[in-house]
């Protein structure tokens, strides 16, 4: 298990970042996996904020977890999310992304033992234009608590 | 409970999500590119002590809560913000509604910026597990 100094040095770190084109399909598929209509004014679903900062923020997951020393397979899970919008997104359109590691933090639950928890926030332009904001965290299952302690 | 949608304490109508699908998490999977074997492999979820069913992507239920604002705000246009927490597994089958009430109203230029306590629930309204919960804001 990476060490609580370790995990404190990845304050900071900065992602490659990227730039994101948001394909009209990709808006129409995702409209069609969560239930939402297509076509609302040629608008993409405010979840492309989330979708664009983590599809260019210049690693992929199992690259992000690997700075942390997990992979996909240790059940790497969501602790919380925010989106934040200056305007609507549009199909069609390319916007860069950039953005760091905000926090980390090493805790303890019943539920899933020692657990790191890890902030990073991505920037969305279109130009020089913030058009959103995501904010996320990741929980990464470090060591399960013996349930006879 | 107030009638008019931008008093402090209206509760927006119900919104149904339906049935979590397996297959819809497969999609979004190969959409985001996401190697977590938990959105398709059951015997991967089982390994891990998660259950017995395929975990649906945390986005897909940031997504419903999404959906609901924009239908009860009127269009992807006034959706401003959406920040949860993410309190349980939501699993295929599961069945999902997203309640919420306004919490605070602010007049802007071009409306009015309702503030919203949300929450995903499955099962029953009344007496369902909250899976997922936050605030959103919206224009009116």
């Amino acid at each position: 298990m990476i060490s609580e100094e370790e995990l404190q040095s990845k304050v900071g770190y900065r992602f490659p970042g990227g730039e994101y084109l948001l394909e009209p399909y990709k808006n129409w598929l995702t409209n069609d996996v969560v239930g939402a209509k297509n076509g609302d004014n040629g608008l993409a679903h405010p979840m492309f904020c989330y979708y664009a900062a983590l599809n260019s923020m210049g690693l992929s997951l199992e690259e992000f977890f690997a700075i942390f020393d997990a992979t996909s397979d240790d059940g790497v899970m969501f602790g919380e999310a925010e989106i934040e919008l200056k305007r609507a997104m549009t199909p069609g359109s390319t916007y860069s992304v950039s953005g760091q590691v905000t926090a980390v933090q090493r805790k303890k639950s019943k539920k899933l033992g020692t657990f790191d928890l890890v902030d990073f926030e991505l920037s969305i332009h279109e130009a020089d234009q913030l058009v959103g904001i995501s904010r996320n965290s990741f929980i990464f299952p470090r060591e399960l608590i013996d349930a006879s302690e | 409970m107030p009638q008019n949608r931008t008093s402090v304490g209206f509760e927006f109508p119900p919104y149904v999500v339906g049935t979590v699908d397996a297959e819809k998490m497969k999609t979004m999977a190969a959409l985001l590119q996401d190697p977590n074997p938990i959105h398709w492999d059951v015997d991967a979820v089982n390994s891990l002590g998660l259950g017995s069913r395929p975990i649906n992507q945390g986005p897909n239920n940031m997504a419903y809560v999404a959906n609901a604002l924009i239908a009860w705000s009127g269009g992807i246009s006034n959706f401003r913000g959406l920040k949860v927490r993410f309190l349980d597994n939501v699993y295929a089958g599961d069945h999902l509604t997203v309640i919420g009430s306004v919490t605070d109203v602010d007049h802007v230029d071009d409306g009015d910026l309702a503030t919203c306590e949300v929450q995903l629930v499955r099962g029953t309204v009344d007496s369902g597990d909250i899976v997922m919960a936050g605030q959103a804001v919206v224009l009116l």
